[in-house]
């Protein structure tokens, strides 16, 4: 468990469990995904903040979060703020798990699913906030998930390109995309060539057999 | 160690808040308090926590860890907002019990229960904490959230649970207590004796019931005197968590 004062972290808990189950009762595809996860717990711990919750699928589907779970976990994610947002809002999650600084216990499979179905769905953070702390908090709360994902998404493309620029120009681990598709090209008609030639090698093997019974 | 001085007195008197009363009289006089509140019991509660309780109450059922299938119950349950929800982790296998000393409050619990559809897997039950009438070793869970310090016999209610309660069956006790800092402790202390009673006499007309509120949170046993009445009583590993600076604790222990 945490060490921040639980009645917090359950109100910010409880303004996000209403957001996220609001947002996948109007998606009918992310409602038929989840309802294959129900059961499915999934442990994270942010170290930014020193803060561990759960997620966990009930029938609904909804989505249960909570700051204290004592059943097993089919996974455990560990990593900072910036790696749960670059997370959550990648479109190859399986490569933020490896790529990133996530730690991960256990299977991904349901963890990259349940990635999936959030990423895809439209959360309105704002009014499950207002309607709990008010106009004036909870738009500034609001605000500042919207921030952190903002910052999650600029991040994911950001490192995306310093990657690829560090692959290409510093470290020249990879020939340019255009140097491979010349080499692929290249490839592919010496390829052609041996078959034409592997062709006319047997048609003249198979003539000089001709012959040579013909004889 | 408080509680036990006062209840344990040999003038057979116990504490209404500040004021001393018989031991008998004190059953007579909460039910009164409770009969005039239970109308308004949950706006009252929303207004003088500023919503707060809806998550001191969202955490003992994390802590609770109820699964599917169990028995789980609900004591001085009141309006019922523990049971509805546990009605929904219990599914359609396992068991609620709501109960409640008072006719007034389970009216109002019970009402709302079939409001929210938490219906089929709920029985409705005026119980005495002190004298629970359930099987031994029949309950997985039992929960008491603000109820315990309006019972007159906090330590026979405390062996009373852990009769009712299966072997490795959990306690919790959700309850306002003694706040870490002082200077919380004056801000509280100033807005349970003037503030409270006013909100009181405004909304609900009855400014005498919540003064009561104020001051029988001010007699309830603190943190540590709780847990130990709990080790007492026979509970096993307990330990407590403290929730908005202290103000409420929420106290668990277990059936060994």
């Amino acid at each position: 468990m945490t060490k921040h004062d639980p009645a917090l972290i359950g109100a910010a808990l409880a303004g996000a469990e209403r957001a996220l189950n609001q947002a996948i009762r109007l998606a009918p595809t992310s409602h038929r995904e989840l309802e294959g996860l129900v059961g499915t717990r999934l442990g994270m711990e942010i170290s930014s903040f020193d803060l561990t919750l759960f997620v966990e699928i009930v029938t609904g589907p909804e989505v249960r979060l909570m700051n204290h779970c004592e059943a097993p976990t089919a996974a455990f994610v560990r990593g900072s703020i910036e790696d749960f947002a670059s997370l959550a809002t990648s479109d190859d999650p399986a490569a933020v798990l490896i790529n990133s600084g996530i730690e991960l216990e256990g299977s991904s499979a349901s963890l990259i699913t349940l990635q999936q179905v959030i990423s895809r769905i439209e959360i309105d953070w704002e009014a499950p906030l207002v309607d709990a702390l008010g106009d004036v908090v909870g738009h500034q709360i609001a605000e500042t998930i919207r921030g952190i994902f903002r910052w999650g998404e600029g991040a994911r493309i950001s490192l995306t390109r310093q990657l690829s620029e560090y692959l290409l120009e510093e470290g020249k681990l990879t020939p340019p995309q255009t140097e491979l598709d010349h080499f692929f090209d290249a490839v592919q008609s010496v390829s052609m060539r041996v078959e034409r030639a592997q062709h006319k090698v047997a048609k003249l093997l198979a003539k000089a057999a001709d012959r040579r019974t013909g004889q | 160690m408080k509680e036990d001085i006062a209840d344990n007195a040999d003038d057979g008197t116990t504490d209404f808040g500040f004021t001393r009363v018989n031991r008998e009289a004190k059953a007579h006089l909460v039910r009164d308090v409770f009969d005039s509140v239970a109308s308004r019991y949950d706006l009252m509660n929303d207004l003088m926590s500023g919503g707060v309780h809806r998550f001191w109450k969202r955490f003992t059922i994390e802590l609770s860890g109820v699964r599917p299938g169990q028995t789980v119950l609900d004591i001085a349950g009141g309006t019922g907002d523990l049971a509805a929800k546990f009605s929904r982790l219990v599914g359609s296998e396992g068991r609620v019990i709501l109960a409640d000393i008072n006719a007034a409050m389970l009216e109002v619990g019970r009402d709302r229960l079939i409001d929210t559809g938490a219906a089929g897997n709920v029985d409705v039950v005026q119980a005495d904490a002190q004298a629970l009438p359930f099987e031994d070793n029949s309950i997985d869970c039992i929960t008491i959230a603000f109820g315990l310090r309006n019972v007159t016999d906090k330590d026979m209610a405390l062996r009373s649970m852990l009769r009712v309660l299966r072997p490795g069956g959990r306690l919790l006790v959700l309850e306002f207590s003694k706040p870490v800092s002082p200077l919380l402790g004056k801000i509280y202390d100033q807005y349970s004796f003037q503030i409270l009673p006013a909100m009181g006499r405004w909304i609900a007309q009855d400014a005498d019931s919540y003064r009561y509120l104020a001051e029988s949170i001010r007699q309830h046993p603190d943190q540590e005197t709780l847990l130990g009445m709990m080790a007492n009583a026979g509970f096993v590993d307990s330990q407590y968590h403290n929730m908005t600076g202290g103000i409420v604790a929420v106290h668990q222990g277990f059936k060994a």
